[in-house]
């Protein structure tokens, strides 16, 4: 388990271009258009804030627990988002019960979508500008966020 | 269809009413998107007598074909109008991502005709559209009306086009806003589209843009993505935003604008680089839709008077205006400026050009306080320059002349005609042409929406030479253009860079990809297109369709009687030489003449009126447009003779 990989959000660093929905749109649906991206940015203009949002690659996922076909799933190998299409009726429980927004229905196939992590490239990592978006394994990079923290709070108390 | 979306809308305000209109296939290969069809409308529809506030005049916003894709930066949008600033053709464009929403939604294009019965704004919700009451956020800021309109439609992730109060008053400067900041600045279309009573036009798009060869798309715009990652230009830009020229342009080159252009350079300007901004300014980085360089920044003000206030960007040409322009070096003071012009929803180049100008006539005398209404227009005064801001948006008392702009303002008092800065009655932007290159001070005199014209050509092939070797030879031909301060092949450098510049404001990507950074140049961006469209775009052709719609908006001049007459630059640049100081300025005039015969003879236009070949417009495909201009030629010819035998009746 300290080894799986995960598409990790530096918070702070989003800038809100929005590449990371266009390479996904355009790298899994050969069309550029948000509704298809796995991926999604929320954007407060007015103050310059926005954040990323996307598949959270859930344990427990609640997007395969409600399909009524068994058409979405996890691979036990690689704990990546799978759509069995021929098994998907496009009924939405899937997008109904995200409790991130990060499931869709495509409109040109009428079919759900989810993250692939783009079979261990994940293209939003890779466009990235800012490396809000970094694909690292969780367990190795809440280690090194801790100790960041904790230098930093350490240098404080010395007065340095 | 791939790439374009093939649709557009035009409005009838006087009537409500509007009508989707498709644009078939041969339009769309002449005239490409964006500022192509823009120009292409303006010029059919709106003729020289009409007025600008007039509900004849047209407001248009275009986006191309590379719009809302993974493209370079492809959320920028063209706005276009026939210009209540200099009476001619007018057109900028911003960034942002309203663009790409405009065609998630299914457009290209919408074009504004007539004058809503009330203050309303549009709402385009993919194929629904509405014309909706906006009484209410009528007289608010940008980034407010941005926030009721987007509560009252009850969605955050909409994209919405806002102008503020100065554009609801019919400030010849107004601009054009979206996403709250990212505004659309020069040659006052703000206060056109206030003038048909509209505020906003908001857009939710959920469809996307149809890719002809999605792998090869895919494949060449990846690898240039990863190109810019390391490419210096872009690197400054993503680092510092574009105020990373502050410390080139004042201590190597010597074209910091201080005090209305009079002088380029001061000893203090790095209180405003971008090196210090990012530590005392910088709030955050925003990026416009799909950019690969990110050069948006937020900016706050943390201490003093004006401590709280933020806005989104200064960009370098929004910060030096109401700065150094009219004598303020303090970064607060300048941020708060920007701030106000954000906010009132005006160019800020105008509104401090017209200060500048207004200060540098109050130097020479020329105004008084009886003129100003008692207000004393010393340089650097910070209380002033914020009062004088307001007083403009709100048209009150001295402001109502300036937000005239200062060309009109002149005219109106009579007084100051050699402190402007100004071509075809639209001011310069923060570049003297005596320190940042005589190609661009070429650009200034010839740009087909009056004075701005860094953004015309665009010329930074001339500041190319030693971040990209090579580059030139293979454009112009020779090496010898890669330095600013030379007049060798500027004239063919502007020339080409006048036809590519086009090109790309048709794509609507963002020129600090092709042109500032060369990164992306038409090696990438041609197989791009093709791969987008599925079409067989070569560079000639795009090139053609740059030189077509150049040919067609100077054509809009000239049927107004402007040609030769009008390409000059101010006095101050050929006749002042640049104040001593030690950076490469120092001393240096332009050398206009130099460099227009040459310009003239590769435009093919006429020598002695300045109008576009009757030739070259046929062969670009304008035959009309040559048929047109033939009584206009008449007519110019007729009132130069004129003058010449009234000026010698005066000797």
């Amino acid at each position: 388990m300290s080894q799986q990989k995960v598409i990790m959000i530096n918070a702070d660093q989003c800038c809100g271009c929005r590449v990371c929905e266009m390479a996904c749109s355009l790298y899994q649906e050969k069309e550029c258009s948000p509704s298809l991206s796995r991926i999604r940015v929320v954007r407060n203009e007015a103050v310059g804030d926005s954040f990323p949002i996307g598949c959270a690659l859930c344990t427990k996922a609640v997007c395969v627990e409600v399909c009524p076909t068994g058409a979405n799933q996890i691979d036990p190998a690689t704990g990546t988002g799978v759509i069995i299409e021929e098994k998907c009726v496009g009924c939405r429980a899937c997008v109904r019960a995200c409790p991130f927004g990060a499931a869709g229905i495509s409109y040109k196939t009428g079919k759900a979508y989810k993250c692939n992590l783009c079979n261990g490239d994940p293209q939003c990592v890779l466009h990235c500008p800012t490396n809000c978006l970094e694909y690292a394994p969780v367990e190795l990079t809440v280690r090194h966020r801790r100790r960041a923290l904790a230098d930093d709070v350490i240098a404080k108390l010395k007065g340095e | 269809m791939y790439g374009w979306r093939g649709k557009r809308i035009r409005f009838d305000l006087t009537k409500g009413k509007w009508e989707v209109e498709e644009t078939p296939y041969e339009y769309r290969r002449k005239w490409l998107g964006g500022r192509g069809y823009n120009s292409e409308v303006l010029y059919n529809e709106v003729g020289p007598d009409v007025d600008p506030f007039s509900p004849n005049n047209l407001a248009m916003l275009g986006v191309g074909p590379l719009s809302g894709t993974f493209g370079p930066s492809t959320g920028r949008v063209t706005v276009t109008a026939k210009s209540p600033l200099t009476g001619g053709f007018g057109d900028s464009n911003m960034g942002g991502h309203w663009g790409a929403e405009l065609k998630f939604a299914g457009y290209e294009q919408i074009i504004l005709k007539g004058k809503a019965p009330k203050p309303s704004y549009i709402w385009i919700d993919d194929d629904k559209i509405e014309i909706r009451d906006a009484s209410h956020i009528w007289g608010k800021f940008p980034r407010d009306a941005d926030r009721i309109i987007k509560e009252e439609l009850g969605d955050k992730d909409i994209h919405i086009v806002t102008i503020g109060p100065a554009g609801e008053n019919l400030v010849r400067f107004a601009c054009t806003f979206n996403d709250c900041y990212r505004a659309a600045g020069r040659t006052g279309h703000g206060a056109v589209i206030g003038s048909k009573n509209i505020k906003a036009i908001a857009v939710r798009g959920t469809g996307g843009v149809k890719i002809a060869d999605p792998e090869k798309f895919y494949q060449i715009t990846s690898d240039w993505r990863k190109t810019m990652r390391t490419d210096p230009m872009a690197q400054g830009l993503y680092a510092y935003g574009s105020l990373v020229l502050i410390m080139p342009c004042n201590y190597e080159m010597g074209w910091f604008p201080w005090k209305n252009l009079k002088y380029g350079y001061h000893p203090d300007a790095r209180n405003i680089s971008g090196e210090v901004w990012a530590k005392k300014h910088l709030k955050g980085k925003e990026g416009c839709f799909s950019c690969a360089i990110v050069c948006g920044i937020h900016s706050e003000i943390r201490d003093g008077k004006y401590a709280g206030e933020y806005t989104g960007g200064p960009e370098y040409e929004a910060c030096v205006p109401t700065g150094p322009r009219v004598g303020i070096i303090d970064s607060n003071e300048c941020l708060h400026g920007a701030v106000l012009t954000n906010n009132y929803g005006m160019d800020a180049i105008e509104a401090g050009a017209s200060i500048s100008w207004a200060m540098e006539c109050w130097e020479k005398g020329y105004l008084t306080a009886k003129d100003t209404g008692g207000l004393e227009l010393n340089w650097g005064d910070a209380e002033v320059v914020d009062k004088l801001l307001r007083m403009m948006a709100y048209r009150e008392g001295f402001g109502d002349i300036l937000a005239e702009g200062p060309t009109i303002a002149a005219k109106k008092l009579g007084v100051g005609e050699d402190c402007l800065v100004s071509t075809r009655g639209m001011s310069l932007p923060g570049d003297d042409p005596r320190g940042l290159g005589f190609g661009y001070g070429l650009s200034f005199a010839v740009g087909t929406r009056g004075g701005c014209d860094h953004l015309r050509s665009l010329c930074c092939l001339e500041l190319s030479g030693y971040l990209y070797p090579g580059l030139n030879e293979k454009i112009v031909g020779t090496e010898a253009c890669s330095k600013p301060l030379v007049t060798d092949g500027k004239a063919k450098m502007v020339w080409w860079e006048e036809h590519h510049k086009a090109f790309v404001d048709c794509l609507q990507v963002c020129c600090f990809n092709t042109h500032w950074s060369y990164g992306c140049r038409n090696e990438h961006l041609i197989p791009m297109l093709n791969a987008v469209t599925g079409l067989d775009f070569t560079e000639e052709e795009c090139l053609t369709i740059g030189e077509r719609i150049y040919n067609l908006e100077r054509a809009y001049w000239s049927r107004q009687l402007s040609g030769k007459n009008d390409d000059v630059v101010p006095r101050r640049f050929t006749h002042e030489p640049m104040p001593e100081n030690p950076a490469a300025s120092s001393g240096k005039v332009l050398p206009i003449d130099e460099m227009l015969p040459d310009y003239y003879k590769l435009r093919q236009y006429e020598p002695e009126t300045g109008f576009p070949g009757d030739k070259r417009l046929r062969e670009l495909g304008l035959a009309y447009v040559a048929e047109e201009l033939k009584p206009y030629r008449e007519k110019y010819i007729a009132r130069e003779k004129q003058k010449k035998a009234k000026k010698k009746d005066k000797e």
